[in-house]
């Protein structure tokens, strides 16, 4: 197999005493889509901040595409790292057109000058952002709200926005935090089918979801993260027949939880 | 029913008109030409705000009649400007005349027309709300071009008519009533924007001149300069013109970093500070520090520029803290060129003596402050100032403008919404917000090089914390991120100290009730922006709220 685009190897993170990450590794090849998943506080949305820049890892390296990325948020959505978050953060007073022309932001190049002086460029620039956007919205089914404000728009279209913004960055690799949260099962199977597009548009895919139907009919390999350690990782159909993952997936307290981690180290 | 109580209030209205204001002569001066008797007084003599009474009244029982769009909210926008006119009057004389027996009964004199009228006021706004809704209309979405040009150029030529109106209402300076007359017809003005707002031209409008850009500022530059011309077209409203012009250009710089980077600046009154004393130290004042006299155009860049840079200095803090901590250090900032300029720091503000003597502008040997005559037709003293003033504001605008809609003025709102997710679209935030500083800064720096000259003398009083406090007033009452809003929030808070000079002492006091009230009952500011426009009022209609 080529080499992964992104590559995370033993990435550890620690708040104070709190061992939220402890040595996490993870390959995303290009064209895949890998699963995240694990309980509450399991650690999966910090892994995100860590590939993202938003948090530091305590140890460990992230690699986009064989370079080591960037400390900063802004530099890693460069880089090609676009992502979206579990409550969701749109620009709320801003439209739906303009929340996805935010995400063109790194890749059209407007400076004060040329702005100031509104020239045929500024506004050949400006028209093909524009257009670029609105297919943008068009793609993950929102064209019709384009003027609507974010903040008005029902809480499944919020999450497709958020998604739109984020391909506005042209990302290699998307990272996207419960994008089903609160859906319908129609919106969800519509969430399904437009990750598979955004797949098929080259982009690579990392999906965090309790929705454990969901990943598995979604996902190429499955990652399952407990109490900050990877417990297993694979196909979904050697996930979902592992004993382990069905026993920490299934609300065990958290003592117990930690014995069968132990377990399976001990193998 | 609920027509009769509307009828009866418009009725209340009219006959509060004719009745007598006022239980005795006001001591102003010597009758007749100074009292006010004659005035509030003089049964059937329907001048002034009784006029504008009387039509209020009329109109309300015509309008109970007709199906208009919006009825309720117009009948309710005509009860608060008729209550609004009666208050202020009935306030006014029992201010003057020292007592309710001013407006009531007094020395075998009867008055009791204030009472009616805010009683009929109260009445209409109570049942002009329950009023049926009138017929449905919409104004054309996109009208033909020439259509929306007329419309264009019939409303802005009837905003500078409007706006002459408001100003001169007060008769000036000579007349002994003109605070109360001016805030009477100011009631009367917000009464009718109110009603033609109920209406939604306004908002046709408003969208017509969006649809229209060039169009609009074309014609509203036309407008602007066609003040000289009208009743207010002497030298006193030409000098409070140009001095609106100066922090409504100021104001809008402030708009950049407030209303759309969401940065709060309290020391933002130092960059015109800046402006106007590099401006003050090249134009060869005999006080200045330095022995040149450049042209203006190159000493306004050149103050435009330094104020600019001190904007970027200031700005860099942003990179570190944020929000309160932010506006503490914009305040520091403040403090420290007020009190640098007031010690003389360095020899270039004359501290306590304030540098004196700076010449009035000149273009081809003629002075700004002259009187000048176009065409046979004598212009008064200032209109060159002011003339200058216009295109400046015009120049602020557009670039207020152009940066708005854009990539960068986008950016700026994105990291006003949410920081963290502005820096997770790839925004370096804090380029953007040091920017933001640094153009702000820029154009306070260029109104304050206008500033130094026409008010001749440059002290570092004119540029304390209050004035930082009453620019960031302004642009929140005017409206956040709106160029109408910090333009009418500027008029309005430099404006109403010209012609309320009676109320000295109560000044700030109205003020603070004002901003207050304002606040409470419209949080977006008086010209909202589209996008907060748009969440508030969706945030007030509970259907909304349920079905979310
Ligand atoms: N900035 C932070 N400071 C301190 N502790 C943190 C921080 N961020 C996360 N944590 C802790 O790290 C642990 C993992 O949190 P995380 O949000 O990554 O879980 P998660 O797997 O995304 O859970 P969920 O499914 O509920 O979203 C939690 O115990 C959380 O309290
Ligand atoms: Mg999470």
């Amino acid at each position: 197999m080529s080499a992964p685009v992104l590559c995370a190897s033993e990435v550890s993170m620690v708040f104070g005493g709190l061992v939220a990450l402890d040595s996490v590794s993870l390959e995303l090849h290009s064209g895949q889509i890998v699963g995240l998943i694990g309980p509450n506080g399991a650690g999966k949305t910090t892994f995100f901040n860590c590939l993202t820049g938003l948090y530091v890892p305590t140890k460990g390296r992230v690699e986009l595409s064989g370079s080591v990325l960037p400390k900063d948020p802004a530099k890693v959505t460069v880089a090609g790292i676009a992502r979206t978050f579990q409550n969701i953060r749109l620009f709320p007073s801003m439209t739906a057109l303009e929340n996805v022309l935010v995400g063109r932001h790194i890749r059209t190049k407007q400076g004060p000058l040329s702005t100031l002086l509104h020239g045929p460029s500024f506004r050949h620039g400006e028209r093909a952002a524009r257009s670029r956007a609105q297919e943008l919205l068009a793609f993950v089914g929102l064209s019709t709200v384009h003027d609507e404000l974010a903040r008005n728009l029902p809480y499944g279209d919020q999450r497709r926005l958020e998604i739109a913004r984020a391909l506005a960055t042209e990302p290699t690799v998307l990272l996207l935090d419960e994008p089903t949260a609160g859906m319908n099962p129609q919106e969800t199977e519509a969430t399904r089918q437009l990750i598979f597009a955004i797949r098929d548009t080259g982009v690579s895919v990392v999906v965090i979801e309790h929705d454990t139907k969901f990943i598995f009919s979604l996902c190429d390999r499955v990652s399952v993260l407990v109490q900050g350690r990877l417990l297993v990782q694979g196909s979904p159909e050697e996930v979902r027949g592992d004993p382990r993952v069905i026993e920490a997936y299934l609300g065990k307290p958290p003592e117990e939880v930690a014995e069968i981690v132990e377990e399976a180290e001990n193998e | 029913m609920n027509r009769l109580w509307t009828v009866l209030s418009g009725l209340g209205f009219a006959v509060a008109a004719m009745m007598p204001w006022v239980t005795f002569a006001l001591n102003d001066g010597n009758y007749p030409a100074k009292s006010t008797l004659q005035f509030f007084d003089a049964p059937f003599l329907l001048t002034g705000f009784r006029l504008h009474l009387l039509v209020i009244g009329l109109l309300v029982v015509l309008f109970t009649f007709l199906p208009l769009p919006g009825r309720p909210r117009i009948l309710r926008a005509a009860g608060w400007a008729g209550g609004l006119i009666s208050l202020v009057n009935g306030a006014y004389i029992t201010f003057k005349g020292g007592g309710l027996g001013a407006i009531t009964a007094a020395d075998g004199k009867v008055a009791f027309a204030a009472f009616v009228g805010v009683a009929a006021g109260a009445l209409l706004i109570w049942s002009g709300a329950k009023a049926a809704p009138g017929i449905e209309f919409s104004w054309p979405e996109r009208p033909s071009r020439w259509l929306a040009y007329l419309a264009l150029l019939v409303s802005f030529a009837g905003l500078l008519l409007f706006v002459a109106a408001i100003l001169t209402s007060g008769g000036g300076i000579t007349n002994p009533y003109s605070a109360g007359q001016f805030m009477s017809f100011l009631a009367m003005a917000a009464g009718l924007i109110a009603a033609l707002g109920a209406t939604g031209v306004l908002r046709w409008i408003g969208e017509l001149s969006e649809q229209h850009r060039y169009f609009s500022l074309l014609v509203m530059l036309g407008c602007a300069l066609g003040l000289p011309f009208t009743s207010a077209g002497n030298e006193y409203w030409m000098t409070v013109a140009v001095n609106i012009g100066v922090y409504a250009a100021t104001a809008i710089g402030l708009n950049i970093v407030v209303g759309l980077a969401g940065l709060l600046d309290l020391g933002y009154v130092a960059f015109m500070g800046i402006g106007a004393f590099v401006a003050a130290n090249l134009s060869g004042a005999a006080a200045a520090a330095f022995d040149i006299h450049l042209p203006f155009i190159f000493a306004a860049i050149a103050a435009a520029l330094v104020a600019g840079v001190f904007g970027a200095i200031v700005g860099s803090p942003t990179l570190r803290v944020r929000g309160d901590y932010l506006a503490i250090v914009t305040m520091a900032f403040g403090e420290i060129f007020v009190r640098s300029s007031q010690n003389n720091i360095g020899g270039l503000t004359g501290g306590s003596n304030a540098i004196p003597g700076i010449p009035p502008l000149e273009l081809f040997g003629t002075g700004f402050q002259e009187s000048i005559s176009i065409g046979g037709y004598k212009l008064a003293g200032g209109v060159l100032y002011y003339v200058l003033i216009v295109l400046l504001v015009a120049l602020v605008m557009g670039v207020f403008a152009n940066l708005k809609d854009s990539r960068i003025g986008r950016a700026w709102i994105a990291i006003r919404e949410d920081e963290d997710a502005a820096r997770a679209m790839g925004i370096q935030t804090g380029r953007a917000k040091i920017l933001a500083f640094l153009i702000g800064a820029t154009l306070a720096g260029l109104a304050g090089a206008v500033f130094a000259h026409k008010t001749s003398s440059v002290s570092y009083e004119s540029f304390r914390f209050t004035e930082s406090v009453t620019l960031l007033a302004a642009v929140i009452l005017g409206g956040m991120g709106t160029i109408p809003g910090a333009v009418l929030g500027a008029s309005l808070l430099f404006v109403l100290p010209e012609t309320l000079r009676e109320f000295q002492d109560y000044r700030l006091m109205l003020f603070g009730l004002a901003l207050v009230l304002i606040m409470r009952f419209r949080p977006q500011g008086l010209v909202a922006d589209r996008h907060r426009r748009a969440e508030l009022t969706t945030v007030d209609d509970p259907v909304e709220v349920a079905a979310r």
